[in-house]
């Protein structure tokens, strides 16, 4: 992980000079992951692939405002949250147009083949009933790792509104999938 | 709610100071509710695990683009100016010659005082040069008239030599012609 640090920073230096190969190796590092970010966030993956874009077109746009190497991933994060949250915007005020609903049924599940069906769906259904900020807290530290510290980065907010928004999304989500992980796990035992 | 001394989920997120993150633990293995709690946390964060990431459907590249690549110039400029140490050490170097310059060519500033002085010097200069001139036209005139004076004597004493000497001259042709008429 260090060595792969060091690495992204060499190429986000040579990124900066204007080395579009560089800035491609770094897009190949990241793009997964800013993807599977954005498809919670949307929960559309054709947008999300179109935001995926976005955010790399702009960070290489910017990438020599960017003070600290090691600050890459908030700081291109940060980018992400902003181009997707644009779009959530631009979905509620066209809300006469009919849009397909959230992650549950637009996106087949992933990971369906290793996990139970049923598991999966609760999962799909519990987190769009949360809330565009809580499902973003819970991405953002669950599937992405981050430090309450660079969340507070990314979304421009405070550490104790990164940890209110998360915690209350995991007593909601506790709520709904603790019970159906518990009686799977006590399934599996069986 | 839990008894734990510090929030049972920053200690679940590994999110707390190392001795915070200590006492939580020896907490947590004498409190069976606490210990419950994190129970449900590990499903919970479980249980969301389970959706996976997805492969990226299209992968995301970029050619060179002159639109957004900056001249070979302005890489370099700003790669210079770029580093703070680089930045640094040229404000150093710059102050360095600065101080190095003003040393060297500092530019006399002309006071007031020596302003006045060189006026007074100039001043003074000017009068001894009108009172040197004045002397030196007295000397002159003086001389003149001494010459004149002279040459006027020269020229009286010459008429008394010609007067003499015609006296004479026709006193010996007086004689001469008194010793002709005699004979």
């Amino acid at each position: 992980m260090i060595f792969r640090a060091v690495e992204d920073a060499d190429l986000i230096r040579k990124s900066a000079h204007g080395d579009v190969e560089a800035f491609n190796l770094l897009v190949s590092r990241w793009e997964r992951r800013v993807f599977n970010y954005l498809l919670r966030l949307t929960g559309h993956r054709e947008d999300s692939l179109d935001l995926c874009q976005d955010v790399f077109l702009k960070a290489y746009q910017n990438l020599r405002k960017l003070e600290d190497p090691a600050r890459f991933a908030p700081w291109l994060f940060r980018i992400a949250h902003n181009e997707a949250f644009s779009l959530l915007r631009r979905r509620k005020t066209e809300a006469e147009e009919p849009r397909p609903p959230h992650t549950g049924a637009a996106v087949p599940l992933a990971g369906s083949g290793i996990y139970p069906l049923e598991l999966t769906v609760a999962v799909s259904s519990a987190l769009d009933r949360l809330s565009a900020d809580q499902r973003d807290a819970v991405v953002l530290k669950i599937y992405q790792g981050f430090k309450f510290e660079e969340i507070a980065q990314i979304l421009a907010c405070p550490v104790s509104t990164v940890k209110s928004r998360l915690y209350t999304a995991l007593d909601l989500l506790k709520a709904a999938l603790a019970p159906s992980a518990t009686s799977q796990n006590a399934r599996g035992e069986i | 709610m839990n008894c734990s001394p510090f929030d049972l989920r920053d200690y679940f997120f590994d999110e707390l100071p190392d001795d915070q993150r200590r006492q939580v633990a020896a907490h947590v293995a004498t409190c069976a509710a606490c210990c419950e709690e994190l129970d449900r946390l590990r499903l919970t964060q479980a249980a969301l695990l389970t959706l996976r990431d997805e492969e990226i459907p299209q992968r995301i590249g970029f050619v060179s683009d002159r639109v957004y690549e900056p001249s070979a110039l302005r890489r370099r400029w700003r790669a210079f100016w770029g580093s703070a140490p680089r930045l640094g050490f040229a404000s150093a170097a710059m102050l360095s010659l600065a101080i190095l310059f003003a040393s060297l060519y500092r530019p006399a500033t002309p006071s007031a005082d020596l302003t006045q002085l060189r006026a007074e010097i100039q001043k003074a200069v000017a009068e001894s040069e009108a009172r040197q001139a004045g002397n030196t036209a007295q000397l002159l005139a003086a001389a003149n008239q001494r010459y004149e004076e002279d040459r006027s004597k020269d020229r009286q004493a010459l008429d008394r030599a010609f007067d003499i000497l015609e006296k004479t001259v026709k006193s010996w042709y007086r004689a001469a012609n008194y010793s002709g008429d005699g004979q």
